[in-house]
């Protein structure tokens, strides 16, 4: 047992205090401010301040309310009279001001006002000059009204057994469990990677018959496959911490953060799944080290063996618009691409027990199968130095007779 | 009861059968000789021995029974191929490989530090193991063998990329555990570290054993029937001598088969030639080596 420990230890350690590993660990986080920054430039960039103008025959906003400030990263765009068209024609020929409103003195009555621009304003400053005239309509009416009309509506859809729900403030929660199931498996992706190159560079550099005259293979695949596992988690770890910190500041600055609801049973979805695919991958991984030459080829070939795990990803169309179709779930329950189908599934519909069970159970026994094969790999291969070990070996009767 | 022992071994892969049959024991205490040419089957009688392979037929016993996980611990072994992690320290290395051979990481940081010492790589203790020369990495990669004081040591070409100085170092290491009472197996091509070290040898060919024993009952049984004689005169023809051979300055005398050396000596005395070496003449291991590979029947 002491060995095992000692053979994850080393695996666990030589990684995560590697470079590449602080590379893909801060990459997550990079990519969320990223993501962050180009959202507030783009909306910035979208927001003109120049003034926007208006003649009010009506006199409504006279009335001298304000409208609630545009919510971040929208920038305020001043709202400036002018007591006749001319005189606001005059300062739109100017530029003074990008475009102004003529609101006649019927408006009460008929609610159609004139915009006159010689470059169409875009939504921010629009809607900006709506909100106010908006808020001067509800001067007469009680605050907690006024204030009740000025936020909108928020139209609700929610499921049947209510375990789903969306809605235009929180419509991002849809998309949380695609980004989970993302994120997990771009773990799986990386860290698998570091134990199939660990094994490989073992067979390389002919480490692998000093370990295994020092430690029972079985010890010696468990301590690799739990280091690697351990690797994997810290790495959700820590994307996670970021991912809070990141929902938490920006939920100050931007609308659909502050929907966002924690979807604890996909999370709990996605655990169940992702356990037994960490495993499962790592397995495989360490099979493949063991039976390819060199690292260039271990990469080439795990790369087949991630191409079903990211299929739901490249399917995504399909599982939104159709998520209970029989081809979806038929991927929800074969080993392979079932951990990302079912995590993004859960975001459009109410999964049958069964088939989470079943596809627990099936992933489950999936990844006992691969340490069984990994194991057999790794006896028949872990000498083969330049010298390709074929798959019929492997299951063949009597193979693990190395 | 012997340290080693490999009874009626075969292991194929495929067509190939790369050992047939062998069989020898390594006693405790002795430096044993595992010889023969490349692709002989020495490297895979090792893993056999070590249950890295299982052989098709045959059994092996080591420590005095099969192999089993508790043994690994008191076995040190140098594989032919040599291995360490390329990418991380020399010291961290060592520690962890010497951690999976049962030692506490204090322990084994104790040890590794005495070893670099007396190895000369104290110095070289923090660089990345790709760095060190390879005659560094030869020497690192004998004290991962010793490391954790073991009672067999198996040790694949132990010379190679060393220099004359650390080659003497190894030399007196092993005959050091030697006489400490481990058993060291040891394959080599170099015969005359075989002839300085080895108690006994097995000399293994298309994985078949042709030679098996002590190093001077082998001797003996190819040494022809000759003497060696050295002398500053010119050698008449003797009774008893079928002919004369002339090496570097001596002379071989092969004799008839049924002439005795000593009639040889007596007949060189009673003819007042000045002698200056006298011997029966004993082949090198080399000799014997090529003489054993090279014959049609080998």
């Amino acid at each position: 047992m002491t060995k095992f420990w000692h053979v994850f230890r080393h695996e666990y350690t030589r990684h995560v205090f590697q470079r590449r590993f602080l590379f893909a660990l801060l990459s997550v986080p990079f990519f969320i401010l990223f993501m962050i920054g180009m959202i507030f430039f783009m909306v910035g960039m979208e927001t003109d301040t120049t003034p926007m103008g208006y003649v009010d025959h009506s006199g409504i906003l006279a009335r001298g309310m304000t409208a609630p400030p545009p919510s971040a990263p929208n920038r305020p765009v001043p709202m400036r009279a002018f007591a006749d068209e001319q005189a606001a024609e005059a300062a739109l020929q100017a530029g003074e001001i990008q475009a102004y409103y003529v609101i006649p003195q019927d408006y009460a009555a008929s609610g159609q006002a004139q915009l006159v621009y010689i470059k169409e304003p875009r939504y921010p400053a629009r809607g900006q000059f709506y909100d106010l005239l908006l808020a001067n309509l509800l001067a007469d009416q009680p605050p907690e009204i006024a204030a009740r009309i000025l936020e909108g509506n928020d139209l609700v859809v929610r499921s049947a057994d209510a375990s789903q729900e969306a809605s235009d403030e929180n419509w991002f929660s849809i998309l949380m469990p695609m980004f989970t199931g993302i994120i997990f498996i771009a773990a799986i992706a990386t860290t698998s990677g570091y134990l199939l190159q660990a094994v490989v560079e073992e067979k390389e550099n002919r480490t692998m018959e000093i370990m295994v005259t020092s430690v029972s293979p079985g010890q010696l695949m468990t301590g690799k496959i739990l280091g690697d596992i351990a690797i994997g988690l810290t790495q959700l770890f820590v994307w996670s911490i970021f991912i809070v910190i990141g929902i938490v500041i920006g939920r100050n600055y931007l609308d659909f953060l502050r929907g966002i609801q924690i979807p604890w049973g996909t999370l709990a979805l996605a655990v169940a799944l992702i356990i037994p695919t960490f495993i499962m991958n790592a397995a495989l991984m360490a099979a493949l080290g063991a039976t390819v030459t060199d690292s260039r080829e271990g990469q080439q070939v795990s790369g087949l063996f991630m191409l079903p795990i990211w299929l739901p990803y490249m399917l995504i169309a399909l599982i939104m618009e159709s998520p209970n179709s029989p081809i979806v779930v038929a991927m929800s329950l074969f080993p392979f691409t079932a951990p990302l189908t079912m995590i993004m599934r859960a975001g459009f519909a109410t999964i049958p027990a069964w088939q989470i069970a079943f596809s627990i159970i099936a992933l489950s026994l999936t990844a006992l199968g691969s340490i069984w094969l990994a194991g057999r790999a790794f006896r028949l291969g872990m000498l083969r130095y330049g010298q390709r070990l074929r798959w019929k070996e492997i299951f063949a009767r009597g193979g693990a007779k190395a | 009861m012997p340290t080693v022992e490999l009874s009626h071994i075969t292991k194929s892969f495929g067509p190939l059968k790369a050992v047939d049959d062998a069989s020898f024991t390594v006693e405790k205490g002795e430096i044993f000789g595992l010889l023969g040419p490349n692709g002989a089957g020495k490297t895979t009688a090792i893993r056999v021995l070590l249950d890295i392979f299982k052989p098709d037929s045959g059994t092996t016993s080591i420590l005095g029974g099969p192999m089993t996980e508790a043994k690994k611990d008191h076995i040190g072994y140098m594989p032919e191929e040599r291995g360490l992690y390329q990418d991380i320290s020399l010291e961290r290395c060592l520690i962890y490989l010497a951690t999976l051979k049962g030692l506490t990481p204090a322990e084994a940081h104790q040890r590794i530090g005495a070893y670099l010492e007396q190895f000369d790589l104290a110095e070289h203790r923090n660089k990345k193991v790709k760095e060190l020369s390879k005659g560094m990495q030869q020497k690192a990669q004998l004290i991962n063998t010793l490391i954790h004081q073991p009672e067999l040591i198996i040790i694949d070409e132990p010379f190679s990329g060393l220099d004359p100085v650390n080659t003497q170092m190894v030399k007196d290491l092993l005959r050091g555990q030697r006489e400490k009472g481990v058993t060291i197996l040891m394959s080599t091509h170099q015969m005359h570290q075989v002839e300085e070290l080895c108690d006994r040898l097995v000399l293994i060919d298309h994985g078949k054993v042709v030679l098996y024993g002590g190093l001077d009952e082998i001797r003996r049984q190819f040494s022809g029937h000759a003497v060696t004689v050295r002398s500053s005169a010119a050698l008449p023809s003797l009774p008893g001598v079928e002919r004369i051979e002339q090496h570097n300055g001596s002379a071989r005398l092969n004799l008839l088969p049924d002439t005795v050396p000593q009639e040889v000596l007596r007949a060189l005395v009673e003819r007042n030639i000045l002698i200056e070496q006298f011997e029966i003449a004993s082949p090198t291991l080399d000799e014997i080596f090529i003489n054993v590979v090279t014959r049609p029947e080998a």
